[in-house]
């Protein structure tokens, strides 16, 4: 859910953004050495980046009989790691604003922070916890996309609700109006999100495991079907 | 391709400096956020709408269909401000917040218009290879780059996929959609690193050192569209002011 350009006054933009440089600058430190380290990984890079982009343009069928679109922020995470993705996201949400309108340079920071930072961060900890509790790599991808793409939504609400108080109940019944009022389409949409990312895993288990594995997201080849077996 | 970016490269604009139209675009998109919203809005808005459509030579509805979107949300998130909750009874009308919600979508309407001021004039090809000259690391602005230049060519590969499964009735049911969808996100993923994979090895049969160079293009800076600019902003911003001090 982006926030839309000029939609925050000018000092909530200004904080969203000091609030995200820090984590931007971290992954691009990380991705700066890598690169320096690795060079060819550049152009790995390059196609994680264009991956998310195109992955966030795909169209689900929406609930509101329109179509919506994944966020791509739960599967990144769980495949880049959230360092990589703060950056990444950042680009790919300044291609968004540039090439789709979609978002805004003013709003960047905002959107960075949810969706390339929050976002991220509760699915790849979600991914990690329900590993470390025994769970299967299917119920694991589902709830940190799923959970991950909630996450942006709650945190975009509440940007939307510390920019727009409530008159009468401030912050909080503006974070219940903003939360009510996009629940409508952002509640199925996380849920497709989860279903999309879990066919989407099982399909590269099978067509593409090597790069799976090379990911971190398998241990060996083909362990979705075993896994879905057992 | 996608329409925004068709447009930068084929407007009237095109071969004038991004430096020029980053300054009057994105000088305008701080006034329309940082003025207050009337009647700074209106001339940020109305500004930018005139440079799209006559100078830039961008139409009305190529306008239209990019702002439709965001439109969206503006419109939608001026809603909960004509409300208010948790008071007597719980959920009341809030006629306080139809100047706020007024003001709100002027603002957003009149940024949305000075941001597709820069990005229908202003190819990302042109402008990202020159941000290192405001600090951003090469690697950084080459990943940027990578990714641009990747971008449209997935983009062909998930519309030749879309396609084909709509060819062999992918999209009759939900759930035959949703697994038409998976495949063209497993495709994206394979055909990214593939293509990946590809562009490392022709590098490095090419004697790939770490730094991609890329030649960009030599664009004049004009002075007259500089001052023109500066000049521009400073009329907005002054009248802006002069305007509420009028009205208070």
């Amino acid at each position: 859910m982006h926030i839309a350009e000029g939609y925050l006054p000018p000092l909530h933009a200004v904080a969203w953004g000091a609030a995200s440089a820090p984590f931007v600058v971290w992954g691009a430190r990380a991705v700066v050495k890598q690169i320096r380290d690795n060079p060819e990984s550049k152009l790995l890079l390059g196609a994680a980046g264009a991956f998310c982009f195109v992955l966030s343009a795909l169209k689900l069928p929406s609930v509101t009989g329109s179509c919506s679109h994944p966020t791509g922020t739960g599967f990144g995470a769980v495949l880049f790691r959230p360092p990589v993705m703060a950056l990444l996201g950042t680009i790919v949400l300044f291609f968004q604003a540039t090439l789709l309108a979609h978002g805004g340079l003013t709003t960047l920071g905002a959107n960075v922070f949810s969706m390339a930072i929050a976002g991220p961060w509760v699915a790849y900890g979600v991914f990690v916890l329900t590993r470390q509790l025994g769970g299967g790599l299917i119920p694991a991808v589902f709830l940190a996309a799923a959970l991950g793409d909630l996450a942006t939504y709650c945190v975009t609400s509440v940007q939307l609700a510390l920019a727009f108080p409530d008159p009468v109940s401030g912050v909080v019944g503006a974070v219940a109006k903003f939360g009510s009022i996009f629940a409508i389409t952002q509640i199925p949409l996380a849920i497709s999100e989860g279903l999309l990312t879990v066919l989407i895993v099982r399909l590269l288990s099978r067509v593409s495991p090597a790069e799976l594995t090379r990911l971190g997201l398998i241990k060996s080849a083909n362990p979705v079907v075993k896994e879905s077996v057992a | 391709m996608l329409a925004l970016d068709a447009i930068a490269y084929s407007n009237r604009w095109r071969p004038r400096h991004p430096g020029e139209k980053a300054l009057l675009a994105l000088g305008l998109l701080g006034a329309a956020v940082a003025l207050p919203p009337w009647p700074g809005a209106l001339l940020t808005g109305s500004t930018a709408m005139v440079l799209l459509l006559g100078p830039a030579g961008v139409t009305l509805r190529q306008v239209w269909q990019a702002v439709r979107v965001p439109l969206g949300f503006v419109l939608t998130g001026s809603v909960p401000l004509l409300v208010a909750v948790g008071g007597s009874p719980w959920l009341a009308w809030e006629p306080s917040g139809i100047p706020r919600a007024a003001e709100l979508a002027g603002r957003a309407m009149a940024a949305l218009l000075c941001l597709l001021l820069f990005a229908t004039t202003t190819p990302l090809a042109d402008s990202l290879p020159r941000l290192t000259r405001i600090g951003v690391p090469p690697a950084i602005t080459e990943v940027a780059s990578l990714i641009y230049r990747m971008v449209f060519l997935l983009l062909d590969s998930a519309r030749a996929v879309r396609e084909a499964q709509a060819g062999r009735l992918g999209f009759r049911t939900w759930a035959t959609t949703y697994r038409a969808v998976a495949g063209q996100g497993g495709a994206i993923f394979v055909r990214a690193f593939d293509r990946a994979r590809r562009l490392e090895e022709g590098l490095a049969l090419r004697g790939y050192s770490g730094s991609l160079t890329v030649q960009v293009e030599y664009q004049a800076v004009s002075r007259r569209f500089i001052a023109a600019t500066v000049g521009l902003l400073a009329a907005i911003v002054t009248v802006t002011l002069m305007a509420r001090v009028v009205m208070v």
